[in-house]
């Protein structure tokens, strides 16, 4: 019996290393195997000492070829083992890491998501003889062991829903979170609450939740895993990968391998590899904390010591998480009691309570931003000399005080002054008087002024078009060919075809039939949104990198930078709509299709403080983006949580965060610092949401209908609030600009 | 009708089982063709009619070559060959589609001469009057009743809509021909209505054409 | 050689397909499978012996088929007619702009833009001190902005001591009357505004409205212009346009713009000559170069405002050539011809002191429509279509008189426009009459129904020709 147990022990190991090395495997193992086969063969006709002395035989060459496959794993092999049906789950750990657990929220396949499970835990400690326990919110992915309805761990949008849900509990009851991360993505679903939609508001809410959070990865599958990932520490599984895409994926895009096939293995090897998704790569990096060892080969079900340290590691962690809150003179308390006894490695000489009082809870946030804001900071390129850097800080420094003395210090004064005016005078006429000069129409402001080349000079002479005159302006390069296009809604909508200089001319790229939008560049909104001449564009100078040193990307970085003459996808300015000055960002797509990586992080950031410290509105303009960048790996998905932190400020602080969407905007930056605004909004005929349909295909094995993202149905999932034609952008926004926000706006 | 007459019915369809699908250009321009007598070829496919059919010709106006598909299953016949590379003016006869008529075709034309058929007044197009699209709703079409008196459609030409009066049998909606975008010529079959008290038997020789068609 | 396409139909296309042969030019004629039977295409189809002149398309209004049948056969201009593509400044731009050009019949495209706006001609007119109709003078975005204009506006019918003021809201862009409301007291007026407003985003993709004073108790009288390039004006004097069905289509034309030997509370001779010199004065400031109409309404007491202008030809053209006659040549105007000969670069060859005015025409647009419910359109099959000769008579039609003709349901049902002409009111009102009663027109639909036209209708309006507080259909 005993012997029989010892074989299928030795069999699972051998299976496992064949499963992990897959078309690596060492030419010897097959030896090993045909041996293990053998005895299995012969089991019953061999005497038990036959089978001990050639089962130690194999026991020892599994070892050694066991120690040599850990010592040369390759990212792929990682990704494998962490796929393994062998490797623990969340179960496990809530069996052997927590005393006791009642799950909420679901039992089984009884459950809104059995994707995320949520337990109420208590994780306990010995010091000396005595027990001491903590509550904890324990949340994670369950890929369950052939629970086909677990999903693999893949959770839906309501299943995220759940996971914050309970986060709040957790907030309002005062105990930390500890997180396990184990997806190989989130859902890409947009049935509401919409998976990119989901994931934004989980890392909105996240960003400022008043409990200390700790994380585990297992496997960090992107958007999934950021989803419920947003910490005060981030720990990681030595046996872990932590990455912005599935390798395969990666590699279809990179292969451009059409749709139904597999990309060549030496690809995905190659991509699992550049991608950096291991944890030593994701330490270094900088994008987790620590790594927590696994034994060799990773952790598998059995391995009751990865447990017992695991429990060790969770409570440190959580530990630090809630000392770093401490004052001075409370640490030292701390100390004090320590210095008594050395404490030895996996136990505590001192229990420390984690709840925290109001000022620790501000400055866990405090900590909480400034962790996330650093984050990717060394991965971009600032391009000016550095007395220019200066006398920039200096200027933007003179400029935050300025508006700081005159709004919060002058103008709550003067707002008072107005307010007993108006009251007195009963006739709203300053307030209104913004409204009141009606906002020159788009029509007329971008007046129709075509190609040189098709059009001759016709004498025009009308003095009442003096008035609408704005000198140079602004015609798409589009509308330089006289040839005629067909409308994508003719055959539903009737629509003639159009003559590309109309229709890219004073038609404005929309179809006069059915008001379809052609796309236009980027440029056409630089030139015809704002106010003639008000867009100053600011941190231009911060470029994007080959930050994670993906082979063969620094020449498409430089290559994108010589087409576009600008340094990353990201233009941050700068502008005024009808005198009200407003920051900008905008994504376009010219650039690595308008992907978000360290230096466009970097500059989302940065355009937020900007406005929060000089009390303007902020406007995200989507001219395009394809998510978050591949080639930075995961320094590209923790501008999720990044940019999200500093559009959190910036809204507490009382500004106005719109985003519009244009053209197609996916994956990562919808699902982050796009998707939490309170105010979304699209142009017209535009495609927003979370995986394009490809991957909705792959993942989900279901079709999609191909109007499955466009803007209306996104609106009719109230993912946004409103759908804009373009030729009345620039009035819509006006109007939001004086409706919608709170009160840090400097006109207000 | 008895099933004699049904039998009778079916056998004409079956001995001639094919429609012929004449194509014309929509305006005018160069044209090229991309098919040949006898190439069999594809209508639209997928869930929600996403794939594309098989192109059949380009036609060029203004520097706009524009591909079109083939609208339905079948074999190309009659392409008008010395047209090709041509200037042609709209409406021009390219090609006829010989397109084999399926089983719900076939019950298609065969409800046409069961039902009460409510054809088209005037060539316009044709859509259903507020009141009924409030009715129908989510409503399946044979849920929907319509009583004489009641305005059931809009019919809409020379830039008017001008409502229409049912005034036949109160029935059910059992089928309908028109689409809202579709310009409906004089006498074409808009909406087949069927009396309550017969939806039953119509059914049952739906089904029956069914049978026979297996056999 | 100049060679016109002719992208009209019916009958203004048989007239310009006339007037290019009179002026020795090639054409082409286009057409749509809907039309093969009309008498422009059986005319066309007899002339095309030594090169194809008539082509298929998919549609009036498509430029795209238009310009491929221009290329097709090298016409060097392009007529547009009436209706269509006629006052589409892009069509007329890119006729000018393509690579390979062609001329547009009609104003260059700047001036067929401004004119397209009711703003801009509302602008150009009050920086003339040309008086149009009170109301805003641009497109009002703002609600209280436009409650304001429309206290204002009632304000001031009350203090002239207008009875029952009102006003109109109307989109400010599109055209047609489409969208147009009616505001008679101004607790109305918010909720109407908000409709009109919601209807032009709709419709039109923008928010503003006009608002403007409803001048009722009007007539709609007309100034015809003659502008060449070489910035030469005359007019062809006035018609008045005031018999209309209830959509503002017109049915009864008439020249002169009013009858002298009516009483009118104001000097009618002073009015006209008061719209001819005000037309003539924006005509001059634009540098109008084609061809226009200048519409204006006039009221009880004389006020003349300027309703809009019109830059291409108009259906009733026909009645202004009748009574413009040249004093030396003895022969009257031909206005199609003149706009065509005038957009291919001609000099007018003669002054205003030339032309002479005489006697009085009318053109009755003979329309199958019953008058008694809304003008409702008919369509059905003309069997029998007879109408009289008479020297004092022309008729303009498309409608073949020796075989059945099929009235095509995707267009207007005008079946003939006649123009009569007698030298007084009175001779060519009877003259009118006694064509009217001659008219035979016979047909029925597919349920089996007669025609019906609005012969009737025709006849008992034209004592009502000229004259104020007719209740016709208004």
């Amino acid at each position: 019996m005993e012997a029989e147990k010892r074989f299928l022990n030795l069999e699972n190991r051998i299976l496992y290393l064949i499963d992990i090395k897959g078309d690596n495997i060492y030419p010897g193992f097959f030896e090993l195997k045909a041996k293990a086969d053998k005895l299995k063969k012969n089991f019953y006709q061999l005497s038990s000492g036959e089978i001990l002395s050639e089962m130690e035989s194999l026991e020892e060459m599994l070892a050694f070829y066991e120690i040599k496959a850990e010592r040369d794993l390759t990212p792929m092999e990682i990704a494998r083992i962490v796929r393994n049906p062998q490797r623990f789950t969340l179960r496990d750990i809530l069996d052997n890491v927590y005393d006791d657990y009642s799950e909420l929220g679901g039992a089984g396949d009884c459950n809104i998501d059995p994707a995320i499970v949520v337990a109420r835990a208590d994780i306990s400690r010995k010091i000396g003889n005595r027990i001491y326990s903590h509550q904890v919110m324990v949340i994670g992915h369950e890929k369950g062991k052939g629970e086909e309805f677990r999903n693999g761990g893949s959770a839906k949008p309501w299943g995220n829903e759940k996971a914050l849900r309970y986060m709040k509990v957790a907030e309002t009851e005062g105990i930390p979170i500890h997180i396990y991360i184990s997806t190989p993505g989130a859902y890409p679903i947009e049935d509401y609450p919409g998976s990119a939609q989901q994931i934004a508001r989980n890392l909105y809410e996240m960003t400022k939740l008043k409990v200390p959070i700790i994380s585990v990865i297992s496997e960090g599958g992107s958007g999934g895993a950021e989803a419920i990932g947003l910490s005060d520490m981030r720990l990681m599984l030595s046996h872990g990968y932590y990455s912005v895409i599935s390798p395969e994926g990666a590699a279809a895009i990179e292969g451009k391998i059409p749709e139904g096939k597999k990309a060549p293995k030496e690809l995905i090897d190659f991509c699992a590899e550049q991608l950096k998704i291991t944890a030593q790569d994701s330490l270094s990096l900088g994008v987790v904390d620590r790594i927590i060892p696994e034994p060799p080969l990773g952790a598998r079900k059995e391995d009751d010591g990865f447990f017992r340290r695991l429990r060790y590691e969770m409570l440190r962690a959580t530990d630090e998480v809630v000392l770093s809150t401490k004052t001075f003179r409370t640490l030292r308390a701390y100390s004090v009691k320590r210095r008594r006894k050395m404490p030895i490695e996996g136990e505590f000489d001192v229990d420390i309570r984690w709840e925290l009082s109001h000022k620790e809870r501000m400055r866990l946030l405090r900590l909480r931003s400034k962790k996330y804001r650093s984050m990717g900071t060394r991965f971009f390129v600032d391009l000016r000399h550095p007395f220019k850097k200066f006398m920039d800080k200096a200027s933007s420094g003179l400029r935050y005080f300025y508006t700081e003395v005159y709004f919060d210090l002058l103008k709550k004064h003067k707002r008072s002054v107005e307010k007993v005016i108006e009251e007195v005078s009963q006739e709203g006429t300053i307030a209104l008087a913004p409204i009141k000069n009606p906002f020159k129409s788009i029509y007329t402001f971008i007046k129709d002024r075509f190609p040189r080349r098709v059009l001759r000079p016709i004498d025009h002479r009308l003095p009442v078009n003096a008035v609408a005159d704005f000198g140079e302006i602004y015609v798409s390069p589009l509308a330089n060919e006289d040839r005629v296009i067909t409308c994508p809604n003719s055959h539903t909508h009737g629509c003639l075809d159009l003559w590309v200089p109309d229709l890219y001319g004073d038609l404005h790229g929309v179809c006069p039939n059915c008001g379809h939008h052609f796309p236009l560049e980027y440029q056409w909104y630089l030139k015809t949104l704002f106010d003639k001449g008000s867009v100053r564009e600011f941190n231009s100078h911060i470029g994007s990198t080959n930050s994670i040193g993906y082979k063969g990307f620094d020449r498409k970085i430089q290559g994108d930078q010589k087409k576009t003459k600008r340094k990353s996808a990201i233009i941050t300015f700068l502008a005024r709509i009808n005198g009200i000055e407003l920051v900008v960002a905008m994504l376009y797509s010219n650039f690595r299709n308008g992907t978000v990586g360290a230096a466009e992080g970097e500059k989302f950031v940065l355009a937020c403080d900007h406005a929060r410290a000089l009390k303007l509105p902020l406007l995200a303009y989507v001219h395009a983006t394809g998510g978050i960048r591949i080639h930075e790996g995961t320094v590209g998905v923790v501008q999720m949580p990044k940019c999200t932190m500093a559009v959190r400020e910036y809204i507490d602080a009382g500004g106005l965060y719109i985003v519009v969407y244009d053209n197609n905007s996916y994956a990562g930056p919808v699902a982050s610092f796009l998707g939490c605004s309170p105010y979304q909004f699209a142009i017209k005929s535009s495609n927003i949401g979370f995986a394009g349909p490809r991957v909705i295909r792959e993942t989900t094995g279901e079709d999609i209908p191909p109007d499955y993202h466009r803007a209306d149905n996104a609106l009719k999932r109230g993912h946004i609030q409103g759908i804009w034609d373009r030729r009345t952008f620039r009035k819509n926004l006006y109007m939001a600009l004086l409706t919608m926000g709170g009160k840090n706006l400097y006109y207000r | 009708m008895t099933e004699v007459d049904l039998h009778d019915l079916l056998l004409k369809y079956k001995s001639h089982p094919y429609e012929l699908v004449r194509i014309q250009t929509p305006h005018t321009g160069r044209v090229e063709f991309k098919v040949e007598d006898g190439m069999a070829i594809s209508g639209p496919k997928g869930k929600w009619q996403e794939i594309r059919g098989t192109l059949l010709y380009i036609l060029e106006r203004q520097k706009n070559p524009k591909p079109m598909y083939a609208p339905i299953d079948g074999t190309v016949v009659e392409v008008q060959t010395h047209l090709d590379g041509a200037f042609v003016e709209s409406d021009e006869y390219l090609m006829s589609i010989k397109h084999p008529m399926n089983k719900e075709e076939v019950i298609s034309k065969i409800l046409c001469e069961l039902l009460h058929i409510f054809r088209a007044p005037e060539k316009a197009k044709y859509l259903y009057s507020p009141q009924l699209a409030a009715k129908m709703g989510d409503k399946k079409e044979k849920e929907v009743v319509i009583q004489p008196g009641d305005e059931i459609l809009i019919m809409s030409r020379m830039k008017r809509d001008i409502p229409l009066v049912y005034k036949g049998e109160p029935g059910v909606i059992y089928r309908t021909y028109f689409s809202p975008t579709r310009l409906v010529d004089q006498g074409e079959p808009l909406l087949g209505i069927c009396p309550v008290e017969k939806i039953t038997s119509v059914t049952r020789l739906v089904q029956q054409i069914h049978l026979e068609w297996e056999a | 050689m100049e060679r016109v396409l002719i992208a009209n139909r019916g009958e203004i296309a048989i007239r310009i397909m006339k007037a290019c042969q009179d002026l020795g030019l090639d054409y082409v004629m286009i057409y749509t499978k809907e039309d093969q039977n009309s008498l422009h295409v059986k005319l066309a189809e007899q002339n095309q012996k030594d090169r194809k002149r008539l082509f298929r398309v998919s549609s009036y209004r498509d430029p795209n088929d238009l310009f491929e049948v221009a290329d097709i056969t090298s016409s060097t201009a392009i007529h547009p007619g009436y209706g269509f593509i006629a006052e589409d400044y892009r069509v007329a731009r890119r006729a000018v702009t393509r690579e390979r050009p062609i001329k547009f019949i009609g104003p260059r495209w700047q001036v067929l833009k401004d004119f397209g706006n009711k703003i801009n001609t509302k602008k150009i007119a009050s920086a003339l001190g040309i008086p149009s109709i009170p109301g805003s003078e641009g497109p009002i975005y703002n609600e209280m902005e436009a409650e304001d204009i429309a206290v204002r506006l009632f304000e001031m019918q009350q203090e002239q001591g207008i009875p029952n003021p009102s006003i109109l809201i109307k989109p400010s862009t599109g055209g047609g009357g489409m969208g147009i409301e009616e505001v008679v007291h101004i607790d109305q007026f918010r909720r109407i505004y908000r409709q009109v407003r919601n209807y032009s985003k709709r419709q039109f993709g923008d928010e503003g409205v006009l608002i403007e004073q409803y001048i009722k108790n009007v007539n709609h009288i007309e100034v015809q212009l003659v502008c060449s390039q070489h910035k030469e004006i005359v007019h062809c004097g006035t018609r008045n346009c005031t018999i209309q069905t209830g959509r503002r289509q017109k049915r009864i034309e008439v020249a002169p713009g009013l009858d002298f030997s009516q009483a009118y509370k104001f000097d009618p001779q002073r009015i006209l000559e008061t719209i001819i010199s005000y037309s003539i004065r924006m005509a001059r400031y634009v540098d109008y170069d084609s061809l226009g109409t200048w519409e204006w309404l006039v009221t009880k007491e004389g006020t003349p405002y300027l309703l809009e202008v019109n830059p291409r030809i108009q259906v009733e053209n026909a009645v202004s050539s009748r009574i413009t006659t040249f004093k030396n040549r003895a022969s009257s105007i031909n206005l199609i011809r003149e706009q065509i000969r005038l957009a291919l670069g001609d000099k007018l060859g003669y002054k205003q002191n030339d032309l002479s005015f005489k006697g009085v025409s009318i053109e009755f647009r003979i329309v199958a429509e019953d008058t008694k419910r809304g003008f409702i359109p008919w369509s059905g099959c003309i069997s029998n279509f007879q109408l009289p000769t008479y020297s004092w008579l022309d008729v303009y039609t498309h409608v073949p008189n020796t075989e059945p003709y099929v009235i095509p349901s995707e267009y207007d049902p005008n079946l003939a426009l006649a123009v009569v002409w007698g030298e007084t009111f009175k001779e060519a009102k009877e003259r009118g009459l006694k064509f009217l009663s001659e008219a035979i027109i016979e047909g029925e639909n597919g349920y089996g129904d007669p025609v019906t036209t609005n012969i009737e209708f025709l006849k008992n309006n034209i004592d009502n020709l000229c004259r104020y507080n007719y209740s016709g259909c208004h």
